[in-house]
């Protein structure tokens, strides 16, 4: 009894279905909170996948900040809103098409190449200590460059959705 | 002087250049270069014709226009007896009629136009008779048939003048059309348009007899939409609604001789096949009969010309056809002057009275003497009355018949010239004696009017004198051209000559009778006979006939024509520019200005690529 | 036995959802969560890499970090965008905002 693999499929079932359900729902707000079940879905593959860091933080970043943003965003728009799909025939028609069409690409790429499987060697035992090797040795100008950004980003979006002033 | 003969048509037709553009402002100046143009064409032809009287040759100028495989189609022009004849013909009646038509015209507000139409057709006629190869008189013809459609058609505003000229432009190319199959055909046969190779083959044997016979008959139902034969005649009569003087050139003097021309041109044809001889006189004959008796009742002055017109034309192609190529060319000349005449007299009387319906004349002696002098002549003319020129040019005619050896041809023309001078007399008795039937003012005539009617009077008188049956000057003259094989001078006969005469002083005492002294009454005539009057005076309905067979036959391919035009030709055309409207407005759907179809298309577009670079054999 | 390819047919199937959502979804907030999801997958795709790859090493996963960064701020700043947008016009419907029209 191979746990991984159940807890693969558990997991993947997990994600996939949140997604699906995101697509259905009709109140925006169980949208967002089937998107979170994704996200803590991808959280445990990555724990499967030895990337605990990751995992972590997927868990504190999509699932917590960026759902609570997203709750936000719709509690300052329309909170009632629903989105509820019009009738647009034809462009339904070519999303599923496109969309469709890209899938059978990637799946069809991703079923005939052949990878390799090279030897079951563990990443690291201490999966913390080295990210944070890595990322402060090698990748150090990266990590600058996205702490500015992130910065940018946090002046610009005060800007943006600030009210205007009255005069 | 050969150098020059292109000039005599050349120069009407820098005239006509001319005065399409500037005619509207010259005015009066108009007239003036048009007749100053004629008259130097005159004396060049004079020139010429001079010259061929002394000399014996004939003799052709031509270069090669264009080459096709290995036939090479030239134009240039000939000059022999029978041309240079019709040149001092055509060129010096035009000339008579220019002048005629300074005083006639005068007032027109389309003056200059007038003139460079009649610049237009003086060119195509005088190029006409200059040809020497087929081609090139076709394309004459066809020219002379537009400027006789441009001129009928003067006064556009008038509907019937509109629809005159429609039926001569159409008739006439009925004709055209046959010409143009008989040319074809001898092409076809010689290899070539030529009229010197045409002959030399024809007397070489070297066409089948069925062929010959063929394309004579063909070029002679061309000769027949032209001059007005029977049925193709209509359109004569109709032609009247054009300025008399436009009526005097063309429809009396040149452009329906043109037919006549043609068939003595192409007449070793025509001599090759006794068919073809026997088809030209009989129609010819019959013509005369029938136009002579529809003129017998008409009351329009220039109608009752204008069927004299055709019965002498079918008196030209009787001669034709009875071998008396001469009489023929003979009566052409001797008929163009005092018909152009006739012609200009009913005009000076139409331009005074301001009506041509001969009821409402009368008593014109007394006020217009001298028109009355020069009707007299011309109609004393026509009748065959000696020594007037109809006389001579008829003695001839009557002559061929009675030796063609078809004695029934004899009989029709003899009834023909009885026929002739009734109506002839007929005419000038209502017109000019007896009481005034209307009275009004009579605008004086000019002089530009009366000179060449004078003109016109004495040629009437002496131009016969060239051809007497005592000297046959002009016939020996002009059968001297290789033109015809074997030419014998019929033989005087004197019975001919007292009959003849008889009979034209009988139509002449008949309509003194009838309609000067009244004793008959031609009333009570036509009560007798009103089924013939009446067959008479609607024309025997050819007319209405045409309108129901040719015309509805016309009008309903033109209908069927018009409904594919309108439905599927246009309708191809409709559906290009809905396609394209179509496509577009289907492109115009992807800007919707919304970002989801935007990025729709890109996604789409990303998976045609992949799909084109899988398929494509590209895949990483 | 779960190898690689089951990762990334993950991932593709994550992706493909997240790009239908956001072709069809009417709510602009929504449209956004599709963009989050599909940088999701992406992310997935990076990590099993990083195992299972030609290399396997940390780099993926530190390419992750930065994705995950990225899409943070991108979230933050359009969602401040939506904001303003919906105080302008009042709706926060992405197929009402058609300016742009022919």
């Amino acid at each position: 009894m191979d746990w991984t693999l159940i807890a693969f499929f558990v997991l993947a079932m997990v994600a996939i279905g949140g997604a699906l359900y995101m697509l259905n729902l009709y109140k925006v707000v169980h949208m967002v909170v089937a998107l979170a079940f994704t996200f803590f879905g991808l959280a445990g593959i990555y724990v499967l996948l030895e990337a605990e860091f990751i995992a972590f933080a997927q868990i504190m970043v999509y699932s917590g900040a960026i759902t609570i943003l997203m709750i936000y965003g719709i509690m300052m728009t329309r909170h009632d809103a629903e989105d509820i799909p019009i009738r647009r025939p034809v462009h339904t028609l070519f999303a599923v098409a496109g969309v469709g069409g890209l899938f059978v690409f990637l799946l069809y790429g991703i079923m005939t190449t052949p990878w390799q499987t090279p030897a079951d060697k563990p990443l690291a035992e201490n999966n913390v200590k080295e990210l944070g090797l890595a990322l402060f040795n090698k990748y150090v100008i990266p990590f600058e460059l996205a702490a500015m950004m992130l910065l940018a980003a946090l002046v610009g979006a005060v800007v943006l959705a600030r009210r205007e002033v009255e005069d | 002087m050969t150098a020059y003969i292109w000039l005599i048509p050349v120069l009407p037709l820098l005239v006509f250049l001319f005065l399409i553009g500037f005619g509207s402002r010259l005015k009066q100046a108009a007239g003036y270069l048009a007749s100053l143009a004629v008259a130097v064409s005159f004396v060049l032809s004079l020139y010429v014709l001079a010259e061929q009287w002394m000399m014996a040759g004939s003799f052709v100028r031509q270069v090669s226009w264009l080459t096709a495989g290995e036939t090479t189609f030239s134009v240039g022009l000939e000059v022999n007896r029978l041309n240079a004849l019709m040149l001092g013909i055509v060129s010096f009646v035009s000339l008579l009629v220019h002048i005629y038509s300074l005083g006639y015209m005068q007032g027109d507000e389309r003056y200059g136009t007038y003139f460079a139409y009649l610049a237009l057709f003086t060119f195509s006629m005088l190029g006409l008779v200059l040809s020497p190869n087929l081609l090139q008189t076709y394309i004459f013809w066809e020219l002379v048939g537009l400027s006789s459609f441009l001129l009928i058609g003067f006064w556009y505003f008038k509907p019937e003048a509109r629809e005159a000229a429609k039926k001569a432009f159409l008739m006439t190319r009925v004709g055209d059309v046959a010409l143009f199959a008989g040319m074809i055909l001898l092409f076809w046969q010689v290899g070539s348009f030529q009229f010197s190779e045409i002959f030399a083959a024809v007397d070489a044997g070297k066409i089948p007899s069925g062929m010959v016979t063929l394309t004579a008959i063909l070029i002679f139902i061309g000769a027949m939409g032209k001059s007005g034969q029977f049925p193709l005649h209509t359109w004569l009569p109709d032609a009247m609604e054009g300025p008399t003087p436009v009526s005097a050139l063309i429809h009396a003097a040149t452009m329906v001789a043109a037919g006549v021309y043609l068939v003595a041109r192409t007449y070793p044809l025509f001599e090759a096949s006794e068919t073809a001889l026997l088809v030209v006189a009989a129609v010819g004959g019959f013509t005369a009969i029938f136009a002579a008796s529809i003129g017998l009742v008409q009351t329009d002055i220039k109608r009752v010309l204008a069927y004299s017109t055709v019965s002498q034309l079918g008196y030209m192609m009787l001669a034709l056809g009875a071998a008396g190529y001469t009489a023929a060319v003979f009566h052409l000349g001797t008929h163009a002057f005092f018909k152009a005449l006739l012609f200009l007299a009913a005009g000076a009387v139409i331009h005074a009275l301001h009506t041509q319906d001969i009821r409402e004349m009368g008593g014109l002696w007394r006020k217009m003497p001298l028109t009355g002098w020069v009707f007299l002549i011309g109609a004393l003319a026509i009748s065959g009355i000696p020594p007037f020129a109809g006389y001579f040019s008829k003695e001839e005619i009557l002559l061929a018949t009675w030796e063609s050896g078809h004695p029934f041809l004899f009989w029709l023309a003899l009834a023909a010239v009885f026929f002739t001078s009734f109506y002839m007399f007929r005419l000038y008795f209502m017109v000019f004696a007896g009481a005034p039937q209307k009275e009004g003012l009579i605008r004086p005539i000019g002089r530009e009017m009366s000179v060449p009617m004078i003109i016109l009077a004495i040629l009437s008188v002496v131009a016969g004198w060239v051809n007497t049956p005592w000297s046959h000057g002009l016939a020996s003259w002009l059968s001297a051209d290789q033109l015809t094989t074997s030419y014998a001078a019929p033989a005087f006969n004197g019975w001919i000559t007292v009959l003849s005469v008889l009979l034209a002083l009988g139509g002449i005492g008949l309509a003194f009778l009838m309609y000067y002294r009244e004793a008959l009454s031609p009333a009570r005539l036509a009560d007798r006979f009103s089924a013939v009057y009446q067959v008479l005076l609607n024309k025997y309905w050819i007319d209405e006939l045409y309108r129901v067979t040719v015309v509805w036959l016309a009008v309903q391919m033109g209908r069927l024509l018009q409904w594919i035009d309108r439905w599927i030709i246009s309708g191809l055309v409709a559906l290009a520019g809905m396609l394209a409207a179509g496509v577009g407005r289907l492109g115009a759907g992807l800007q919707t200005g919304q970002v989801q179809t935007a990025h729709l298309v890109s996604v789409v577009g990303l998976v045609v690529l992949l799909l084109i670079l899988t398929l494509g054999g590209v895949w990483l | 036995m779960v190898n690689l390819a089951s990762y990334l047919s993950i991932a593709a199937i994550l992706f493909c959802l997240g790009l239908f959502g956001v072709l069809t979804k009417r709510n602009a907030v929504i449209v956004l969560l599709s963009i989050e999801l599909m940088l999701n997958a992406v992310n997935l795709n990076l990590v099993a890499f990083s195992k299972y790859g030609l290399f396997p090493g940390l780099d993926g996963q530190v390419f992750t970090l930065f994705s995950l960064t990225v899409a943070a701020a991108e979230a933050s700043v359009g969602l401040a965008i939506l904001i303003a947008l919906f105080r302008n016009r009042g709706t926060a419907e992405v197929n009402e905002m058609d300016l742009m029209k022919r």
